[in-house]
């Protein structure tokens, strides 16, 4: 009951002490940046010595077989096996300081660690690098495509204002305005996509424009402006493209296992070679989409290849699985460091990174419009509706708001005309009833929750006028839209369900059953955003947001945080704390096993395929 | 190993030689924004120009008996027009031609059947765009000599800043014309 308690709290003032003009806030922001990078940087480096670590055995592996192959045909010069032996010793004198503390020079330590580590991270770097590269040569075309996305109607109104209002922004600014598209979904939303300012796009809902004042539109395209003037769409970009190199890493891992991993790979290096216009932007969003889904912990591919029940149980299988287990420990590795890695230590602070930035974007925003209070009640409106955007899973982050739904909303009341539907409704069923209601204005249906949960409580607590009252809404709503009414529970069902009638309580459990079904469904698509790798979301929450735009003049009402919520979480904080660090140290241990594993399954494997080279009669 | 004061005094003029450099190209990016601004400033009078003559056609036929209103809003429009690149006199001219818009704008108010179509409507929305357009450029173009004046007067570039000719840009200031104009009507 929650939304009675928002409805009555008063806001939150600000004594002017604690205002802050928009040039300090960027300003602050700006400096936040610097301090985040430098935290993010720290973390990469964290997460990239354990990958390395994985990585750089199995380049060996493939060194030394292929020079195995190259020696059986033709022999090469005694000096490389000389090289090879003497690289591996430095290795073998690192790990022996590492495990089992045996003394060694610095000298012959930092040549080991660097024989061990250097070639994994220049990888991964070089990597990450060609997977900027490939993806920038496409621009936007593909995320378009994705989105269904169409150039403003001219002739219209609300789209006239639009691309009026992207150009008063623009000039406000000081840059080139950038190109506007619409997409007709039913959220309200807008995010500024591209990976460069000159490549920018901004793609605005059709819904939003509905929904915002000028003034409003104003504050939201200033956001968004600001954002790709701050050079926050190559921050974005750049941070994809790490995501995205993760799922490369894990694709190539798996490729020995699995066809998915394998056709992934086959069409990153079709799309490589292949210069389509509009396939091959297509191409581009769906195998970045297939990179960052990669970095999530299932994948069936090697369950498949290990898992022998239900098919023919071959000598064949047996010997192939016998020669690819190594890789296997070193694949469960590097899955489990990068899961663990990217969604608690790299995934928060580029998270944290992306918050400052936001905040930035607002406060330029206020120096752009002079005008906090467009963009504070934009956002007010857009947080009790954020919009989905379908197609946009990819590139939630680059939203103003997060296009997930919240948790402010009532369940089952999905938008504003049903919205609608149930304020008069409830207008209609107090001329019943004789009871007095409150008067709110069908676009603020705050109050009219509000009260309708003060009834319902009253309802079930035996109040027959309640009752009354809320079986008339009922009616009311029935006449209005039957379609929504077949969703909502009969408020009679929960009176039933109160004295304990089994035929009310079924009747309730089914819709409730059909609800959850489409949450988790809901969740199970959204699986495949960037955001999700985080732990922390990439948005920051709107609450702070209008806080700061509040500091900057804005007048919206702010809800006064709950003091109690916060004491309930310090103390789960303080019992739960110990276990999650338990948590998170046994988790380390695993990985740390596994790599272990791994290196020395690697070891003896790769002894063996030598041997049985060097035995082969050479030609 | 000793330094001589010769090299001292050669490298302290080498950093000093290299700052000034870079406070000179900076100064001349910054005044080249403000070029800009008053440049775009510019560019939305005359769009608001050539939007008018749209406009006045397409409101005529339905507003017979106003035919003042629209001679002023067309004399106003090629005043502005005439004024050309003095600024004193193209500031008093433009704000006849604001002046003279709000009252054109006022009157169509009173014919409903004229805000229900949708071609004004658009031009409307044109105009209250390219006002606001007008405002934005002038805030900029006032944020940017804001910055190129402070950087300029500030120590230590102001030693130097007038030697090497650059003076403080003037401000974008609504003219008296304009502040006694602004008459809520109702």
């Amino acid at each position: 009951m929650s939304e009675s308690a928002r409805a009555s709290v008063v806001g939150q003032r600000y004594l002017p002490r604690d205002r802050e003009s928009f040039l300090d806030a960027q300003q602050r922001n700006r400096r936040a940046t610097w301090r985040i990078s430098f935290l993010c940087l720290i973390a990469a480096v964290v997460m990239g010595i354990p990958l390395a670590l994985i990585i750089t055995p199995l380049l060996y592996a493939v060194l030394l077989i292929s020079a195995d192959i190259i020696n059986y045909f033709s022999p090469l010069p005694p000096d490389f096996w000389q090289l090879a032996s003497e690289f591996a010793r430095f290795g073998v004198v690192a790990l022996n300081w590492l495990l089992q503390h045996k003394p060694a020079d610095p000298q012959t330590l930092g040549i080991g660690a660097a024989v061990m580590l250097l070639p994994g991270v220049l990888l991964s770097v070089s990597l990450w690098l060609g997977v900027s590269l490939l993806f920038r040569r496409n621009g936007v075309g593909g995320a378009l495509l994705a989105l269904n996305a169409r150039e403003p109607n001219q002739n219209q109104l609300k789209e006239l204002q639009l691309v009026d209002v992207v150009q008063e922004m623009a000039i406000a600014a000081g840059v080139t305005p950038p190109r506007v598209m619409l997409i007709d979904s039913p959220g309200a939303n807008a995010a500024a996509i591209g990976s460069s300012p000159a490549d920018a796009r901004v793609i605005v809902s059709r819904r939003l424009l509905d929904d915002l004042s000028r003034d409003e539109l104003e504050g939201v395209l200033a956001h968004l402006l600001a954002s790709i003037g701050n050079g926050d769409l190559r921050i974005a970009f750049r941070i994809t493209a790490v995501f995205e190199t993760c799922g490369l890493l894990v694709a190539i891992v798996n490729s020995p296992f699995g066809p998915r991993s394998r056709s992934v790979l086959w069409r990153i290096l079709r799309y490589c070679f292949v210069r389509g216009e509009d396939s091959g932007a297509k191409e581009a969003a769906a195998v970045a989409d297939l990179l960052a889904r990669n970095v999530t912990l299932d994948s069936d591919d090697i369950d498949q290849f290990f898992d022998s029940a239900g098919k023919k149980r071959s000598r064949l299988r047996a010997i192939r699985n016998f020669i690819f287990s190594p890789i296997f420990f070193t694949n469960t590795a590097m899955k489990l460091s990068l899961w663990f890695f990217s969604s608690a230590v790299l995934g928060p602070s580029i998270a944290l990174l992306w918050h400052t930035r936001q905040y930035l974007a607002d406060a330029a925003a206020v120096q752009l419009t002079r005008n906090p209070d467009g963009l504070a009640n934009a956002l007010q409106k857009l947080n009790e509706e954020p919009g989905e955007v379908p197609g946009g899973d990819w590139a939630s982050h680059l939203f103003i708001v997060s296009p997930k739904r919240s948790d402010h909303k009532v369940s089952g009341v999905a938008d504003k005309c049903q919205q609608q539907v149930l304020a008069q409704a409830w207008a209609a069923s107090q001329q019943e009833t004789g009871t007095t209601t409150v008067q709110a204005a069908p676009a603020d249906f705050r109050p009219v929750q509000g009260e309708f949960a003060n009834t319902f409580r009253a309802a079930l607590a035996g109040d027959t006028q309640a009752r009354v009252r809320l079986r008339a809404a009922y009616q009311a709503v029935a006449a209005a839209d039957p379609a929504f009414a077949a969703q909502m529970p009969n408020p009679d069902d929960f009176f039933g369900a109160r004295e304990g009638d089994a035929v009310s309580i079924a009747r309730l459990r089914g819709p409730r059953a059909a609800v959850m079904q489409r949450k988790t469904q809901a969740q199970d698509d959204q699986a495949s955003s960037i955001s999700s790798v985080s732990m922390l979301g990439f948005h920051p929450s709107v609450k702070r947001r209008l806080k700061r735009l509040t500091r900057m003049g804005a007048h919206v009402e702010l809800a006064a945080s709950k003091s109690k919520a916060w004491i309930v979480l310090l103390v789960l904080g303080v019992i739960f704390a110990p276990l999650f660090l338990l948590l998170i140290a046994l988790f380390l241990l695993l990985i740390a096993i596994m790599t272990m594993a791994s290196l020395a399954f690697l070891v003896v494997w790769l002894a063996v395929i030598h041997q049985v080279f060097m035995l082969l009669p050479h030609r | 190993m000793e330094v001589s004061p010769g090299l001292v005094a050669l490298a302290v003029a080498v950093a000093a030689l290299l700052w000034i450099i870079a406070a000179f190209n900076g100064l001349v990016a910054l005044r080249n924004r403000v070029r800009n601004g008053w440049a775009e400033i510019d560019v939305q009078l005359k769009r608001r120009h050539d939007l008018i003559p749209n406009l006045v056609e397409s409101v005529r036929g339905y507003m017979q008996h106003e035919r003042s209103v629209f001679e002023a809003v067309t004399q106003a429009r090629s005043q502005a027009i005439a004024a050309g690149g003095d600024v004193q006199q193209r500031s008093a001219a433009e704000s006849v031609l604001t002046t003279a818009l709000g009252q054109l704008f006022a009157r169509v108010e009173n014919y409903p059947q004229l805000r229900a179509v949708e071609s004004v409507q658009l031009l409307q929305e044109q105009l209250t765009s390219t006002e606001n357009r007008i405002a934005f450029a002038r805030q900029f173009y006032n944020d940017e000599v804001t910055k190129y004046n402070t950087v300029q007067s500030t120590f230590p570039r102001s030693l130097f800043a007038g030697l090497l000719g650059f003076s403080p840009a003037s401000m974008f200031t609504a003219l008296d014309a304009d502040r006694a104009n602004v008459q809520v009507k109702v």
